[in-house]
């Protein structure tokens, strides 16, 4: 039997998540035929068979984070016959020591508590926290036999008792992948920029008006117009006259970046989350090629093919949440942007011009910005220019590059 | 030296750096040039071989680091000709420095496989040469073995041996400092140095162009007066026989070369590293892979001259993986390195310092430090 223990293989790893199993436990591999692929902090790896044989059993499953040494799977190498008492599983890895993170078993240390007493919850049965805190629990209201199972009664225990607890049911699924890298990426947006949002809305019958105009002209270009190119041209007319809202704060050196070129992001919904493609130099392209940059960029996006240069050196984002819905929202900046606009729904609405009720074509804009670098005075006359610009695109038109 | 006044005086836009590079078997397997019984069939043959030799060495040696076998490996699949190529054109006593990626040419200079596993296992062991041999340990820090070379060159010129040092680098060495004044010295000294770099185009993540201004590598040869040669690092005869003239030259009293050989690792920097996240790795691997792989190229010309087969191969192959594993099991049956080794060849006597160091070392580990 030769068992693969998970190797560091990115220089001081501790951990690693499989991503991916080559083979299925049964199967015949030969010796240097990738097994399965881990992907750690640093590198994602495609781990080779030490030997010739078949892969008898594999202990981890895809998403499963593994600690360094832990055993992933194990090979009946060729020509080595199986024994009989080898038979009975061999030391499988989670019975040799509980799994848990570092944290846990400094916690454990703390508490004085055995992680191999305790039943584990969490992945390929990982003591988490909450087992440990149960745990304690548990002891504390008296060593009866009942309230100190061994581990495999608890863990069967709690799988039947499980659906009994009505209201309080939960699923844990592993932050990983793209949602984690979401999440890292917000936690520190939101920590370090000090937000500030302010909302307008804009009225959209002329710039409509505008578009089904030359929507027949850019049709025959095989090109899909839709407002979003309005508004990126709007923005960046504004961005070129408040430069503080294109620009980034540099914490090392202390200084404000004021950046003269224009790399639009435009927040887009994917299966595996939100994706940000950016169209560069914005300001250099006309309506209709940024129309066709929108449409290719967000096919990529759907397709996962975007390259990291696509998604990366925005100076300025756009979210534009209108074809789902909803009146205004709180945005969050994409450090080290220092400011993004979400676009909300187009939707006719009664409003008042010349002291009379109209019905106008109306669209909410909610602008959050870096109140470190721009003042609420300078946001309001940001958004103003944008709505005096699109309400007035015979202005928008004069301003084109 | 002659003046010139305003209307000969060039713009100072005009250039005269060249960014062509020395080819003398083309991407088709064709030849360029006539060989003049320079390169036989016998020594193609040879080339070819060596080349796969190390191929499969190092793809195994990937392979070994991620089982766990061996420590952090840095591969150099797709500079093959580079090395192998240069280390050809040395005499068995020549000085060789190489880096942690150059393998490849310490195997074909005489190291043996299984010391190179040593290395990469963790023991000192791993940095012996064979008697006789001039192979330095693998450099980790960049750049620093380019004044050794300089150094073991001028000592050969003034002992009147008749021996030349070459030093291997990369793209990212040439923004040291070491790389300038070595070049300076070998310059002044007219050491037989060959200052052979392998271009691969990446710094690990920084690619040449925003490393340097300088158009090509080669051309910095002209600051100190030397030769600056640009070859391409894919083909195996340009590397040869430019390294071949440039060893001569040095013999005869005439200098040290630069050569810039341009080329591309198709992997990672090293294991530890992931190229995705700063170029299009598929794409550009496979461009390199499918155009200009070293070997794929030599094959053609071996085919079209009747003087390769499948069959040869194959049983290349055998022998070859044969020879691997026997290194293989060799190293692996060493002890398990000591840490304290490391203090070992610092000195041919160990000063007082070093030995405290080394005792401090081993209290450490007799701690037994258990790490959960």
């Amino acid at each position: 039997m030769v068992e693969f223990k998970l190797p560091d293989v990115g220089e001081g790893m501790h951990e690693g998540e499989i991503t991916r199993w080559l083979v299925k436990e049964g199967d015949f591999v030969t010796r240097d035929q990738p097994v399965v692929e881990v992907q750690t902090d640093k590198v994602n790896a495609e781990l080779t068979s030490p030997a010739t044989g078949v892969v008898n059993k594999m202990f981890f499953a895809v998403g499963d984070t593994v600690e360094v040494g832990a055993t992933l799977y194990v090979i009946q190498p060729e020509g080595e016959e199986e024994k009989k008492p080898a038979a009975v599983p061999p030391a499988a890895p989670r019975q040799a020591r509980a799994l848990a993170t570092p944290y846990v078993r400094q916690m454990a240390r703390e508490m004085s508590i055995d992680l191999d007493d305790v039943a584990g919850t969490g992945p390929a049965g990982r003591v988490v926290e909450s087992d440990l805190i149960q745990y304690a629990e548990r002891k504390k209201a008296g060593p009866t036999p009942d309230n100190r199972p061994k581990e495999q009664e608890a863990k069967t225990e709690a799988a039947s008792v499980k659906p009994l607890l009505l209201g309080e049911s939960e699923e844990r699924i592993p932050l990983k992948g793209i949602r984690k890298k979401i999440a890292e990426h917000l936690t520190k947006s939101a920590t370090i920029i000090p937000h500030v949002t302010h909302v307008d809305e804009l009225e959209m019958d002329a710039v409509k008006e505008w578009r089904d105009r030359i929507k027949e002209y850019a049709d025959r270009k095989n090109i899909k117009l839709t407002f979003l190119p309005f508004f990126i041209k709007a923005i960046v007319i504004a961005l070129k006259e408040f430069p503080t809202l294109n620009a980034s704060i540099d914490d090392e050196t202390n200084e404000i970046v004021l950046k003269h070129y224009y790399h639009i992001g435009i927040a887009t919904d994917t299966e595996d989350g939100l994706i940000v493609p950016v169209i560069k130099h914005a300001d250099q392209k006309t309506i209709l090629e940024l129309a066709a940059e929108i449409s290719q960029l967000s096919f990529l996006a759907r397709e996962g093919k975007l390259t990291l240069d696509q998604i990366s050196g925005g100076t300025f984002t756009i979210s534009n949440v209108g074809p789902i819905g909803g009146l205004q929202a709180t945005p969050i900046i994409n450090h080290p942007e220092v400011a993004i606009l979400a676009l909300h729904k187009m939707e006719p609405r009664m409003v008042v011009r010349n002291w009379e009720g109209v019905i106008r074509l109306m669209m909410n804009m909610s602008l959050s910005f870096d109140h470190r670098l721009i003042d609420g005075v300078t946001a309001v006359r940001f958004t103003n220019r944008i709505k005096e610009l699109l309400e007035n695109p015979n202005l928008l038109f004069a301003e084109l590059r | 030296m002659m003046v010139y006044s305003e209307n000969q005086r060039k713009s100072f836009d005009e250039t005269t750096i060249s960014a062509d590079m020395y080819q003398v078997l083309s991407e088709q397997g064709d030849l360029l040039s006539s060989l003049d019984g320079k390169i036989d069939d016998s020594l193609m043959l040879h080339m070819y071989e060596k080349m796969l030799l190390v191929r499969l060495f190092d793809r195994k040696s990937v392979n070994l680091q991620r089982q766990g076998r061996m420590g952090t490996y840095a591969p150099f699949e797709g500079q093959e000709a580079s090395q192998v190529g240069s280390a050809l054109a040395l005499s068995p006593g020549d000085w060789m420095f190489p880096t942690y990626r150059d393998h490849a040419a310490a195997i074909v200079h005489g190291q043996d496989l299984y010391r190179i596993f040593l290395y990469w296992m963790g023991h000192v062991e791993g940095s012996i040469c064979p008697e006789g041999k001039r192979i330095m340990p693998p450099c980790v820090p960049i750049a620093t073995q380019m004044v050794h070379a300089v150094g073991t060159a001028w000592a050969s010129k003034r002992k009147g041996e008749k021996t030349a040092s070459i030093a291997y680098f990369g793209d990212g060495a040439t923004s040291e400092g070491d790389f300038h004044e070595a070049l300076n010295f070998a310059g002044v000294f007219k050491t037989p140095t060959i200052f052979f770099c392998q271009n691969n185009g990446y710094a690990i993540s920084v690619p040449f162009e925003k490393q340097s201004a300088s158009k090509t590598i080669a051309q910095r040869a002209a600051a100190y007066d030397i030769p600056g040669i640009r070859v391409d690092g894919n083909d195996i005869f340009a590397v040869y026989l430019m390294v071949k003239e440039a060893v001569e030259r040095g013999l005869r009293g005439e200098g040290p070369t630069l050569i810039e050989a341009i080329t591309f690792r198709y992997g990672a920097h090293t294991t530890a590293d992931d190229p995705k996240k700063y170029r299009d790795q598929e794409t550009l691997s496979q461009e390199w892979r499918e155009k200009r792989d070293p070997l794929a190229r030599l094959q053609k010309l071996l085919q079209k001259r009747g003087i390769w087969n499948e069959k040869l191969e194959e049983q290349w192959l055998a022998q070859m993986n044969e020879q691997i594993d026997l290194h293989l099991e060799k190293a692996e049956r060493y002890p398990k390195a000591d840490p304290v080794g490391m203090f070992e060849h610092v000195y041919a006597e160990m000063p007082w310092n070093i030995r405290e160091q080394q005792e401090e070392c081993r209290s450490f580990f007799k701690k037994d430090v258990k790490i959960s």
